[in-house]
């Protein structure tokens, strides 16, 4: 295992439970699991895995039954709501399936939104936000809105909200799953080279061929990590400094 | 697919789609339902208290089958069924004397009669004299039983013994006490019983045999009886035949059954009708005002529902559904929740209407009748809420079978680009609304209902320019912070919600901005034309001789009984009439030789007693507003043997011709003294309502009018507290007295209370449409609000969210209403502050801004506040779980 | 795999000697397939034979040269226009070694199938490096690895299947297992 400091998301013995009694379900049984700094990871799991309660755990949207999950050293359980509401706002950021961008916004006020709600002045605001958005190459469509997009380029500005104001946990559900395979692996080389460029990413997919962009594969079964490839650290941590 | 089975369908998702969705189910039930219940109990209140027709037979006729009154002497009279909707005399050629009870008798079929007096008596109480219903009859006589309800004690057996009402012992009597009548002549019964009357609850009432009270032996009409009928139904032939002898009778039998309208006398047939066209007009102007605030209430609401299906609806196109099929599913929601919440309404008011009576008949002076359910007013009070719940649905439903299929099948969620010609009729119906009402304002007749024709008019365009005001508001939004633009943005997104919801607020605050408007311009022409009578603080008593002369002396002792302090002034004036059988006298005043204007005063009132007053003592005396200078010269002329008199007219005279007319009582005949004297005249502003002139003794000596004490000035300050002791001492003194203390303007409670009805209506009305919208508005933005949480929201960002989209509708709604509110409320200060004489003529316009700025700008925070503080603060979690 | 077809099409392109073709077939393919030299010379020689290409003499270093005939451009034109047949599955050792451990009592089919998939799954990802860096590169060579990503991703999926059936089976029949896993198999091949 890795150094615990180094580690921008670490999960310790974390369980879930969903429901009491006979409706009791173990999303996650003991799951322990770090992500380092430079380092993507990917969750694999058929549906009903635990693979979302990871993730949903992992960005403090949800707590855990025991165990803790602590984000850049910072134990989530301790910060209260409003601490994780903050976390998301600085330091996690969230890319979905179905990209959930809000449609009463434009690409540029999305991107900015978490800026916003963090009380970020405006114009320092979308100024990184357009920086986000030449980032992921869609520059030219910052006051466009959501319905007004191809898929692929609502997801590159899910892409640009997940990372702007420089966070460093980025948190991916099935970020290709509504898209073409083409258009689904160049969002992934976007998520690679974020995190190439020092961010830490866990990308939760049922799909083996995304899951290969990452520097390590956890395989998830009824809430329980099964297998693990890649798991060398010091080999981890080599690769993910030097490039190839 | 035939017709039926696709509306089974259609109800059928309709009905799922309600169990499914119970928290907007619910919603809608209650916009639809609450109504309806408010609608169904007042009308069944409204029917029970309200005694008519056959209902009103027992109390009025007791056990008899008719009661027959004389109304003239002697000449034929007509009358309707029921002679209380009318009756009147016709021609004049008649017997002159009333009818005999044998001659009665015998147009009735040889009925048997009980002799019966009705009239008030006054009686003497613990707080002075008590006007009180008295009835003489024999109450153990068959005939009476249910006329009186004996609740202790026993039945009058003598002329000495009388029953009274429970409101009357409240008034200081005891059962075995002597009533104390104070009309001259009257018997001193006592009360051996209690008997309520089976009609009034709270007024005093007395009840005994013939002669009891003393009413039989008034003279002239007052003594002339009636008479309960019995012995079989009196049909509407002996109706008529006992109308040929000047008597009408109420008949059981022709009001339980009347005969056909057309055979009702000639003179009777056109009676009544006028009204009724412009009845109509107000009854449906605000059954429309009303079903469009709920339909807009209620709007939002299918308005999510039909959102909610989108993806069903689009399905159903996929694979060949009609667009009228999508429809009916998206209607057939309106009409099980409209039917559902109009029969809940209907049950749910009824009951109410139970458990208030008793409530109610506290309040009541009258007893109410039997429990009354007007089962076809509430078929159509049901019916408005099922019509309401399906209009609502309508437009949604319109909208939802013209959605762009593929658009929704790929999850796109907005509504489609506002048409350019909703705005367009939008204007155009504006425009209609704006030249009606100015066409009402300028017609010199009803002009009130083509405003408030027009209102509606206008209030429906404003409807139409509704979404382009909303999306106008999202475009100017994206400078704001974040909540409300998303608020604004998300709104116009989602116009068929939103519009509804603004429309309701909007109209609401247009008519409460109209209303406010009209009634402040109406207190304001009620301020500006106020005229005091008297300085501000006076007092003054005034009494007119209806029995016997005044006695100012037992007058004036009343009133230093109460007032040790006050300085009394006796006013002389003219006595126009000092006993009921004397003389009676008017003075008109001419400026010699000026034929045009004729008059002096335009207006002139006797607040002292006499519109004439006599003496030098009056302009040193009383306060009469007049330059020092001119009182001097007033006092010279009145000295001279002149004459100072009034004029608002302008009228310049040296010399006035003073003509005093004299009646003698029960004559026709006149005579006319003339005479002229030199005069002094003394303008003053229009509205006066001051004496016509001041006559010097001398000039009154030689007209040979009648001088004497005709009020008495009381000097100030007096509370209100002491105006109402002194006003009972003087009715216990002379019931014909008064007693008036000028304290300037006072503003009718009832404009207060209408204003704040009005604002409190306003607000109930705009606190409902802004929640339903804003809650609907939340639920539907479940996915933004998760996507919110995820990129870091605090749970405090949902109340934010809530309380601008509050704002926002409420703002956007109200700004919107009172501009259009202002229309119809301006033009309607034209017909209605429009005075029909000189004085109060012209135009009052006085607009409530405090109100409007509360309705406009706090109303809107308020709402805000609220939806913001009640707004759960959960933010839901991101909805994709597997 | 047919060598035969692939050094038609590559002297479809112009006459070369054997050394050339084997490169050039070596770099378009990303030297997925190592081809020996002598190979090479044995399909050149019944190429020949064949009469789809003939012997143009030597060039100035000695190399012998070939050039393809008509009969050879119909050859490649009919190769490139005719599916792959799969009428023949592949002797594929993972799918006999699976069937046979499942009906070998005392192995644990469970491991089998985690150890191969951990394996199979570290070579996607050395595949996808190599995409990685072979960003901008060949089309040819990019596209021959995505066919190797999406081989490896499809046994993946197989062994997910697998697993997902046998943990079902567990729970149902063990006993009809190895002949449920190859009716199913025998039904995906005839579906493809």
């Amino acid at each position: 295992m890795n150094a615990p400091t180094s580690a921008v998301l670490r999960m310790d013995a974390v369980t879930r439970v969903h429901g009491e009694g006979a409706t009791e379900v173990h999303a996650l049984r003991s799951v322990s699991f770090g992500v380092h700094p430079g380092e993507l990871v990917a969750v694999m799991g058929p549906s009903g895995s635990g693979k979302s309660t990871l993730l949903t755990l992992a960005g403090g949207l949800d707590s855990p039954t025991s165990g803790t999950v602590s984000v850049e050293g910072t134990d989530l359980e301790g910060l209260g709501a409003a601490g994780r509401a903050r976390m998301r706002r600085t330091s996690i950021g969230y890319v979905f399936q179905d990209f959930n961008l809000i449609p009463a916004l434009n690409a540029i006020e999305n991107v900015a939104l978490p800026l916003e709600l963090d009380g970020v002045r405006t114009r320092t605001a979308r100024a990184a936000a357009r920086a986000a958005l030449d980032e992921v190459g869609i520059g030219d469509l910052a006051t466009r809105f959501p319905d007004h997009m191809s898929g692929g380029q609502q997801q590159r500005v899910a892409i640009a909200r997940a990372v702007v104001g420089d966070r460093r946990l980025i948190l991916a559900d099935e970020p290709t799953g509504a898209l073409d395979s083409d258009t689904g692996e160049s969002i992934l080389r976007l998520l690679r080279a974020r995190c190439d460029a020092g961010a830490a990413g866990v990308l939760v997919t049922h799909e083996a061929r995304h899951a290969a962009w990452a520097d390590r594969v956890v395989f998830l079964r009824d809430g329980v990590v099964v297998d693990e490839t890649g798991a060398d650290s010091a080999e981890v941590l080599i690769d993910s400094g030097t490039p190839r | 697919m035939s017709r039926g089975t696709s509306w089974r369908l259609a109800l059928r998702l309709a009905r799922r789609d309600a169990l499914r969705n119970r928290g907007r189910s619910i919603l809608v039930l209650v916009m639809i339902a609450l109504p309806v219940l408010a609608v169904t109990a007042a009308d069944v209140v409204i029917q029970t208290q309200d005694v008519t027709g056959v209902e009103s037979l027992d109390r009025r006729l007791g056990s008899a089958d008719a009661l027959v009154t004389v109304e003239a002497q002697g000449s034929p009279v007509v009358q309707f069924f029921d002679p209380y909707d009318g009756s009147g005399t016709v021609g004049d050629q008649g017997t002159g004397r009333p009818p005999t009870a044998e001659q009665v008798s015998a147009a009735l079929g040889g009925a048997r009669l009980v002799e019966t007096h009705l009239g008030a008596v006054n009686v003497r109480t613990d707080d002075g004299v008590a006007i009180v219903d008295g009835t003489e009859v024999d109450l153990r006589d068959p005939l009476s039983r249910g006329l009186f309800d004996l609740t202790a004690g026993r039945w009058p057996t003598g002329p000495g013994e009388v029953v009274v009402n429970q409101a009357l012992l409240d008034q200081g009597y005891a059962r075995g006490d002597v009533l104390g009548l104070t009309d001259d002549g009257a018997p001193a019964p006592t009360i051996v019983g209690v008997a309520e009357s089976a009609e009034s609850r709270t007024y005093p009432v007395v009840a005994g045999p013939i002669g009891s009270l003393g009413i039989a032996d008034r003279e002239g009409d007052a003594g002339q009886p009636s008479w309960l009928a019995g012995g079989g139904p009196v049909s509407w032939d002996q109706v008529r035949t006992a109308n040929a002898l000047g008597a009408t009778v109420l008949s059981r039998a022709v009001v339980t059954d009347p005969p056909p309208t057309s055979e009702l006398p000639d003179e009777m047939q056109g009676w009544g009708g006028s009204s009724d066209d412009q009845m109509v007009a107000v009854i449906v102007l605000v059954v429309v005002m009303a079903l469009l605030e709920v339909v807009l209430l209620a709007g939002p609401a299918f308005a999510v529902t039909a959102r909610r299906q989108s993806r069903t609806l689009a399905l159903m196109a996929a694979t060949g559904g009609t667009p009228a099929q999508s429809r009916r599913v998206v209607i057939g929601g309106g009409m099980v929740l409209g039917t559902v919440a109009a029969l809940a309404g209907v049950v749910l008011g009824i009951g109410a209407a139970r458990l208030l009576l008793p409530v109610l008949q506290h309040w009541s002076n009258t007893w109410f009748g039997p429990f009354d359910v007007p089962w076809l007013h509430l078929l159509g009070i049901a019916l408005f809420g099922l019509l309401s719940a399906v209009l609502a649905a309508v437009v949604p439903a319109w909208i939802a079978s013209r959605q762009d299929v593929v658009a929704v099948l790929a999850g796109r969620r907005a509504d489609k680009r506002p048409s350019l010609r909703s705005p367009i009729l939008g204007v155009v119906l504006l425009g209609i609304g704006i030249a009606g009402s100015a066409y009402g304002a300028t017609s010199s007749s009803s002009g009130e209902f083509a405003i408030a024709g027009s209102a509606v008019v206008a209030v429906i365009g404003m409807i139409f320019l509704v979404p382009i005001v909303v999306v106008g508001v999202a475009r100017l939004a994206g400078r704001l912070p974040l909540s409300p633009r998303y608020a604004a943005r998300d709104a116009a997104r989602h116009r068929t919600r939103t519009v509804p919801a603004v429309a309701a607020v909007a109209a609401t605050v247009a008519g409460v901005v109209a209303l406010g408007i009209a009634v402040t311009s109406d207190e304001a022409q009620n301020r500006e034309t106020y005229r005091a009578e008297l300085p501000d603080g006076m007092g003054s008593v005034s009494a007119y001789a209806d029995e016997a002369p005044v006695d100012w002396t037992q007058l004036r002792a009343a009133v230093a009984g109460k007032l040790p302090d006050a300085q009394l002034t006796p006013v002389r004036g003219i006595i126009e009439s000092s006993t009921p059988d004397g003389p009676s006298y008017w003075l008109d005043i001419k400026a010699a030789g000026v034929e045009e204007p004729d008059r002096l005063l335009d207006s002139y009132g006797s607040s002292w007693g006499a519109s004439t007053l006599v003496g030098e003592s009056a302009m040193t005396n009383l306060p009469i507003d007049v330059p020092e200078g001119v009182r001097q010269e007033a006092l010279r002329m009145l000295q001279s043997g002149g004459v100072v008199a009034f004029t608002d007219q302008g009228v310049q005279a040296d010399e006035l011709r003073l003509e005093l007319h004299r009646w003698e009582a029960d004559s026709e005949d006149e005579s006319v003294e003339r005479l002229s004297v030199p005069a002094l005249m003394v303008p003053v502003a229009l509205g006066n309502a001051g004496p016509q002139a001041i006559l010097s003794t001398q000039a009154a000596k030689r007209l040979g009018a009648p001088v004497g004490v005709s009020g008495l000035l009381v000097s100030g300050p007096i509370t209100r507290a002491q105006e109402s002791a002194v006003s009972e001492a003087l009715t216990a003194t002379d019931t014909s007295s008064s007693f008036y203390v000028e304290r300037g303007y006072q503003a009718d409670n009832e404009t207060v209370i209408i204003q704040l009805v009005l604002a409190a209506l306003g607000g109930v009305l705009m606190l409902g449409g802004t929640l339903t919208a804003t809650f609907l508005a939340l639920s539907d933005a479940r996915p933004d609000l998760a996507t919110l949480a995820a990129v870091g929201a605090s749970p405090r960002r949902r109340r934010w969210v809530a309380a601008s989209y509050a704002l926002v509708i409420g703002f956007v709604g109200a700004v919107l209403g009172a501009a259009v509110g202002f229309i119809p409320g301006i033009a309607v200060t034209y017909p209605l502050t429009n005075g029909y004489s000189e004085a109060t003529a012209g135009h009052y316009l006085d607009v409530p801004w405090l109100m409007i700025l509360g309705l406009v700008v706090a109303l809107p925070l308020l709402t805000a506040l609220i939806v913001g503080l009640t707004a759960r603060s959960r933010l839901p979690l991101v909805s994709r779980l597997d | 795999m047919s060598v035969k077809q692939a050094l038609l099409a590559l002297l479809e392109e112009g006459p070369r000697y054997g050394y050339q073709l084997r490169a050039q077939f070596e770099q378009r393919t990303g030297s997925t397939w190592p081809l020996n030299v002598g190979q090479v010379y044995t399909t050149l020689t019944r190429l020949e034979r064949d009469g789809l290409v003939v012997g143009a003499g030597a060039d100035d270093e000695g190399h012998v040269v070939y050039r393809i005939t008509d009969d050879g451009r119909d050859a490649v034109a009919a190769w490139f226009t005719t599916p792959v047949e799969r009428t023949q599955p592949p002797r594929d050792e993972l799918a006999i070694k699976l069937a046979l451990a499942v009906t070998v009592p005392g192995v644990d089919v469970g491991a089998v199938i985690q150890q191969q998939r951990s394996a199979t799954m570290s070579a996607l990802q050395d595949y996808t490096r190599l995409k990685r860096q072979a960003e901008g590169g060949e089309l040819s060579w990019s596209l021959v690895l995505d066919s190797l990503v999406f081989a490896a991703e499809a046994e993946i999926r197989w062994l997910d299947h697998c697993e997902a059936r046998l943990r079902r089976a567990q729970i149902e029949r063990p006993e009809t297992l190895l002949d449920e896993i190859l009716t199913e198999e025998a039904d995906e091949e005839a579906r493809r």
